[in-house]
């Protein structure tokens, strides 16, 4: 298996991002700063001035869902001898892979979403996704929709079956806001309490109001390079030592993976993937970012990957930390639910900026790894950058 | 906003004919009597294609519930509630609880399909029979 690995076949040469604080600011105003191709597009001459490279070094390309594939390629003049759509994990996974088998070298991966100035619905009547999961718009005759209703549903067995409390819950949040509190680039930066936490409105008792994942504007863009070449383009290479993948399929709509398992088996399978690559255990994680549509996937994280036991997470929260100040620091930037709701992307550039040691007061100190991991819909991805 | 809608494929109009008529019906697999859940053309199982329509037996436990605070649908003022329920044939249904409701945890409470009208279609709602203890623990897996 060994020589057959990705680990470290790639590495990260440049990162970059739209101005979501005051695009954000716009689209409350009214405005409509760009389309979804235009964050993109704003993102990539971002990542391409990070990575210090000329555009004609690129070669493969991929583009995020929400923009089209050849209209983003035309738009940024890029043709390539490789390229793909796919979200921002699995893109990673791709890059990786076309790299490895000697398809691209320096590949772009370019996202853009006007989510919010287009007032996209992730619940009701118009929600999205239903095409490719089934579950989102198959409960509707009885009011049940929006994927935090269906994250709800799946956390409030666990929370009455393993005694998580609410308040243990409101430590995500409250975790996750003071390390927004530290990053510029974060649209939410007032610290909240635990106290403010179970004060805020339920959305879908037993979430609340902080539970759910902010609705912005945006673009992210990375550039991933082969190894060697990344070594020579820049002294800020981060290298992707791991990656993992386990997807839950059989049951879905049912919600039977949800209800009876929390997605574990697929968080399980991809961890054992992704440390046994990266020759690391959570144990060597200097920080971890999870996607965070919802609070509750920070508790399943830590148990699927094995940063704690089993049912333990509330406590683990609570008396080891998940913050900045004390513990795991776990979604430093302040991920979907503070930062920016990039769909998986920005914990990316924070992974990377983590590595580099450019976050300022947010800087996790003698950043050796950081695991990144998602579960959406139980399809469990994970990868884990290094020096 | 809208209101709430079915999801109506081939596979669906049978299972809403039956609630239409207020037996609530699933295909159940010919060769390995895996009921399906939401209907469709092949047996997850055992990938059989053929099926049988059945009655179900009406009989379902709670997995779990959750309260909509927020305005979703035209036909869904809000506080409602929905449930995850597994019923006796063995697939998980969503519905809503109608009637009392469980003291403390709702998880575990017997309950029976009953039916009512939501707008224009008659479609299932679940009523408590009695409520069960909390079942499990952290090793509760799937039957
Ligand atoms: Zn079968």
């Amino acid at each position: 298996m060994a020589e057959r690995d990705l680990a470290k076949v790639a590495a990260v040469v440049g990162v970059g991002h739209s101005d979501w604080i005051g695009d954000h600011a716009r689209v409350r105003a009214g405005g409509k700063p760009h389309d979804s191709n235009g964050y993109g597009a704003v993102a990539f001459r971002e990542a391409l001035a990070d990575a210090g490279i000329d555009r004609s070094e690129i070669d493969g390309l991929i583009v995020g869902p929400t923009t089209s594939y050849e209209r983003i390629g035309e738009l940024l003049g890029l043709n390539v001898r490789w390229g793909g759509q796919a979200d921002a994990m699995l893109g990673i996974i791709e890059a990786c892979m076309a790299i490895r088998s000697g398809l691209a070298e320096v590949v772009a991966l370019v996202y853009g979403n006007d989510q919010r100035s287009a007032a996209i619905s992730y619940g009701g009547a118009e929600a999205m996704g239903g095409n490719m999961f089934l579950s989102y718009v198959y409960h509707a005759p009885w009011g049940f929709t929006s994927q935090g209703a269906l994250y709800a549903m799946m956390f409030r067995r666990y929370m009455e079956l393993e005694g998580l409390t609410e308040a243990e819950l409101g430590e995500v949040a409250v975790a996750q806001r003071l390390a927004a509190s530290k990053n510029p680039n974060a649209l939410m930066r007032k610290p909240i309490t635990v106290e403010d936490y179970l004060n805020s409105a339920y959305i879908c008792e037993p979430l609340h109001l902080f539970d759910y994942c902010l609705i912005n504007d945006g673009g992210v863009a990375l550039i991933v390079a082969e190894a060697g070449r990344a070594k020579r383009m820049s002294a800020r290479s981060v290298p992707i030592h791991g990656v993992g993948r386990s997807d839950l399929n059989a049951g879905a709509t049912s919600l039977e993976p949800r209800l009876f398992d929390y997605y574990r088996p697929a968080q399980q399978q991809a961890a054992e993937q992704v440390f046994a690559m990266a020759g690391a255990g959570p144990s060597e994680m200097s920080a971890l970012q999870v996607y965070d549509s919802f609070s509750c996937h920070i508790p399943l994280a830590l148990e699927g990957y094995g940063y704690c036991r089993t049912g333990e997470a509330g406590r683990f929260m609570r008396e080891h930390g998940i913050s900045l100040a004390k513990g795991l620091p776990v979604n430093t930037s302040g991920g979907h639910l503070s930062e920016s709701y990039m769909q998986g992307w920005n914990h990316q550039v924070e992974a990377v900026r983590q590595m580099r040691g450019e976050c300022g007061a947010r800087q996790v100190p003698d950043c050796r790894f950081v695991h990144y991991s998602s579960d959406v819909a139980g399809k469990a991805v994970s990868i884990i950058y290094g020096k | 906003m809208g209101l709430s809608q079915r999801v109506l494929t081939l596979y669906d109009q049978p299972m809403w004919d039956s609630i239409e008529q207020q037996r609530f019906a699933l295909q159940h697999c010919d060769d390995c009597a895996t009921v399906r859940y939401p209907p469709g053309p092949i047996c997850p199982h055992c990938l059989s294609l053929a099926a049988s329509w059945k009655p179900l037996s009406g009989r379902a436990t709670i997995l779990s519930w959750v309260v909509f605070h927020r305005q979703y649908f035209d036909d869904f003022p809000p506080p409602y509630n929905s449930v995850a329920v597994q019923i006796a044939e063995g697939p998980i249904v969503v519905s809503n609880l109608i009637g009392d409701e469980p003291d403390g945890s709702w998880i575990g409470a017997e309950v029976e399909f009953v039916y009512r009208r939501q707008g224009e279609r008659m479609q299932h709602a679940v009523r408590l029979l009695r409520s069960g203890p909390v079942a499990g623990g952290s090793d509760q897996t799937a039957p």
